[in-house]
């Protein structure tokens, strides 16, 4: 029998596919191009004026901060080569690397720091606009090698706001003259960081490639660096396993134990980077509202949740279970020695009693409302079963990401919401805007719980105005003393992101932005040390 | 009346319809935007923020005016040809839609194609052999292929050809290891178009074979067709010829309709394979609240649905000379 129709179909498509795959390239990668997938498309690509997580994984290769930060979040030379503090903490000096060039050849001079912080920085850097405005005084240049910031009143923290997450310096040269927020420049960044920019399909690629000038002699360790774009985070760690991709920035928890057994891929955890570092996933009570405005049930709620469990089963081990307000990954201001409440459904359900929320004849006490986001529902089951044990019925509303922020942030019109708050390298960046009064506001992470301390807003203060990390430490911990005894949060995890690499790269720095400065690949002859 | 002019006037009243449900659209979708919690502000400028921080970033995009303000301003500027500026993209929203196209096209139409070959050439097949196992196998195929989603389907392929086997790309529209160019460039590019289009055409395809495979046998039981099986025409020939012209033209109806759809149907597919079409583009457009980015894109989409309807039916009528144009 003769089937011309179907076997004209049948031989078009043999053909397609026959010849696609004898044409296809050889498999063996080329060592020296790093693929690495991201999550969402960055949009513009001017790290000064925002702190999009989008934005910042790729920008932080191709720029720098005037300091960067080791492994302990420590302060190390980057653009400024050396620096004093003076005047008791009120001014810093900054000495300049010199010969250091813009991507487009262009020497790198003070003037790109002051532009960078007047125009950009203090504009537009939610984060460091918050935190510089009433006490940045002027950044003077006495030469184009030094660049002295006066502050109006002493400022313990400020190295820490510098690096290239918190305020990547951008050149004043392509940038002046620009509205900062619809610039040309946004779209082809020069920088005078690792990589130097190649080219931008939205929704698809970015292409960055070595920057042969760099000031940091033999770095980087790669040829190219292609971010890929690829929402779906299933598509993104299939793509690491078939080899399309090198390096994963996020990994969805089913995926962390297969992945873990599989040759040739290493899975490793991250303090930080560009989305943020040293983050806790934190439940927000209203304070405003019955039954949270009562210390004795936030007490008994912190008893009834069981955090080993939740670290286990919701976040497949990406972290250790909270003791307090500051993450143990700022190692020298974090303090376990503070009021703890382990696992203790009885003495939750005593302290309830206590409160007067007494069960009635079903077993129940009060009825809260969790707000959360789609990719919280796990959680949200946990945390209901717990509950349920001590008398306390959870109702959960799941909202888009963004609806549930505003809700639990700008309408306040929740009883207990949740957010990943980012510690960053100093508890001045990312600790204190949730616990001061003053950050009680409209705005997405803010003071969400509503809590009101007079002496815990005196203590933020002091411990940002002192200079020696001593006596900073002390009066963190007094900090954290006090909050565990008031619990106007529960705390649930110090989060470490898993992130996943092929092992045929080796060097990546897992704790800040500029991930890709060190990488560099494994190959027969240079073995990693690792 | 003449032929000519009825086709005209026909053409007018689409053209009217077509502007009519363009401007409906792009004020639904403007309020529909406007109106979804969660504010474009912390997205585009990130977190720990003051208020005045963000009071006059929101002045700065014009996002403190009242929507009926941001609306009337909105329509002007579109009118005038400028559909506004893209929040995330921080260009011109128009350039950004258009250089996505090529990546759709491209997707939707090697996916058509796949969903005619596969549903018309399963349907030929079943009417030339008359087996029954086959009918049963193409139907049960066919019934899980329309019902699967393609976001599930689509990672089944991606974790068979990409993962376990090695054969194919997981994603994306070209290589991420090096800049190819000419020959190469398109048959990378081919390479990587065939699991996405493959996935995509799956449910148009499970209809196709449903509706061509009962249209052949509908004409198979017709006098004409039996007088020329009595005249000896071998069955092969004679539904080549005879019957898959016949069948073909709900299929050309079919295709249209989905053609259109392409444009805004194929995003989840684009989303699960990296595939930089306009349907990626308005998933992230969304998730950044970049509200002139994804008005632009569903004007764009609802005019081209429109657009393919009208070719549609004219293409349905040349087929068909019993489908007037009315």
């Amino acid at each position: 029998m003769t089937l011309p129709g179907g076997r004209v179909a049948w031989v078009v498509l043999l053909a397609a596919v026959g010849g696609a795959a004898c044409a296809r390239k050889p498999a063996a990668p080329s060592a020296t191009t790093l693929v690495v997938a991201v999550g969402s498309d960055p949009g513009a690509l001017n790290p000064a004026v925002t702190t999009s997580g989008s934005t910042h994984p790729i920008t932080d290769q191709i720029f720098n901060g005037l300091v960067g930060l080791d492994e302990q979040l420590q302060p190390i030379p980057e653009l400024a080569e050396r620096w004093t503090v003076e005047d008791g903490g009120r001014a810093y000096r900054f000495a300049l690397r010199p010969g250091v060039t813009w991507h487009d050849g262009v020497p790198f001079t003070s003037a790109d720091v002051k532009f960078t912080f007047e125009q950009a920085l203090l504009k537009y850097h939610s984060r460091t606009r918050a935190a510089l405005e009433g006490l940045l005084d002027t950044v003077e240049t006495p030469d184009d090698l030094t660049a002295v910031f006066r502050l109006k009143r002493p400022y313990g923290p400020l190295l820490q706001r510098l690096d290239v997450v918190e305020a990547s310096i951008i050149p004043k040269h392509q940038y002046e003259g620009h509205d900062l927020l619809h610039g040309e420049p946004a779209r082809k960044p020069v920088g005078t960081g690792p990589f130097r920019f190649v080219s931008y399909a939205t929704a698809d690629r970015i292409v960055l490639e070595r920057n042969p000038t760099y000031f940091r002699q033999g770095l980087p360790g790669i040829d190219r660096l292609v971010f890929r774009i690829l929402p779906n985070a299933a598509s993104a760690v299939a793509a690491l396993e078939s080899g399309d991709v090198d390096y994963t920035v996020s990994v969805p928890g089913p995926d962390i134990p297969r992945l873990q057994r599989t040759p040739g891929i290493a899975v490793v955890k991250s303090a930080g980077g560009s989305g943020g570092s040293a983050c806790q996933d934190v439940l927000i009570p209203n304070l405003t509202r019955r039954p949270f405005s009562d210390l004795r049930v936030r007490r008994a709620i912190a008893h009834a949740i069981d955090r080993d469990f939740i670290v286990e089963r919701v976040y497949f081990g990406q972290g250790q279970p909270a003791t307090g307000p500051i993450s143990r990954l700022i190692p020298w201001a974090y303090t376990p020695d503070v009021r703890q409440y382990p696992h203790d459904p009885a003495q939750a359900r005593k302290l309830l009693d206590e409160a007067g929320l007494k069960p009635d004849a079903t077993g129940q006490r009060v009825a809260i409302t969790f707000t959360h986001g789609a990719n919280q529902q796990r959680l949200g089951q946990a945390l209901r079963e717990q509950l349920k044990a001590v008398g306390i019925t959870l109702n959960l509303e799941m909202l888009d990401f963004n609806a549930a922020v505003e809700r639990v942030f700008v309408k306040k019109t929740f009883d207990l919401g949740l957010a990943s708050f980012c510690n960053g390298a100093d508890p001045e960046i990312g600790v204190r805007r949730v616990y001061v009064s003053s950050n009680i506001g409209p705005y997405p992470f803010s003071n969400g719980a509503s809590y009101r301390n007079a002496t815990i807003d005196a203590l933020f203060d002091a411990a940002a105005a002192r200079v020696e990390k001593d006596q900073r430490r002390e009066t963190y911990v007094e900090i954290q003393r006090i909050l565990a005894e008031e619990v106007p949060y529960f705390w649930l995890i110090d989060s470490e992101t898993l992130r996943a690499h092929r092992q045929t790269f080796t060097g990546f720095r897992l704790w800040t932005g500029a991930f890709a400065e060190t990488v560099r690949p494994v190959s027969a002859s240079t073995p990693s040390k690792q | 009346m003449t032929h000519a002019t009825s086709a005209a006037r026909w053409l007018m009243r689409r053209a009217l319809f077509a502007v009519l449900v363009v401007a409906g659209v792009t004020t639904l979708t403007f309020v529909l935007i406007h109106l979804a919690p969660g504010d474009p502000i912390y997205l585009l400028a990130g977190d720990g923020g003051n208020a005045s921080y963000y009071d006059s970033m929101r002045a700065k995009y014009g996002l403190d005016r009242t929507i009926a303000e941001q609306f009337v301003r909105y329509v002007r500027a579109v009118l005038s040809g400028d559909f506004g500026y893209s929040f995330m993209y921080q260009q011109p929203v128009i350039g950004v839609v258009l250089e996505h196209l090529p990546a759709t096209m491209l997707l939707g139409g090697t996916s058509l194609l796949f969903s005619v070959i596969l549903g018309f050439g399963a349907a030929v097949l079943c009417a030339i052999w008359r087996s029954r196992w086959l009918d049963a196998a193409v139907r049960g195929v066919s019934s899980v292929a329309y019902s699967a989603p393609v976001y599930w389907t689509g990672q089944v392929f991606i974790l068979i050809a990409a993962v376990k086997l090695g054969v194919l790309p997981s994603g994306g529209m070209s290589t991420a290891r090096e800049s190819l160019e000419g020959i190469a460039y398109v048959v990378d590019l081919l390479w990587h178009v065939l699991l996405p289009a493959f996935t995509l055409s799956l449910p148009l395809a499970a209809v196709i074979v449903r509706v061509s495979r009962a249209s052949m046998m509908e004409t198979l039981g017709e006098p004409h067709v039996r007088a020329a099986v009595a005249r000896g025409l071998g069955r092969s020939r004679l539904i080549l010829r005879h019957v898959a012209w016949n069948a073909s033209i709900p299929v050309v109806a079919l295709v249209g309709q989905h053609a259109g759809q392409l444009l805004a149907g194929a995003a989840l597919t684009e989303a699960l394979f990296g595939w930089p079409g306009v349907g990626h583009l308005v998933l992230h457009a969304g998730a950044h609240r970049d509200y002139p980015l994804v008005t632009a894109a569903f004007i764009f989409i609802s005019a081209s649905v429109v657009f393919f309807n009208v070719v549609t039916d004219a293409a349905t009528s040349w087929l068909d000379p019993r489908i007037r144009l009315t």
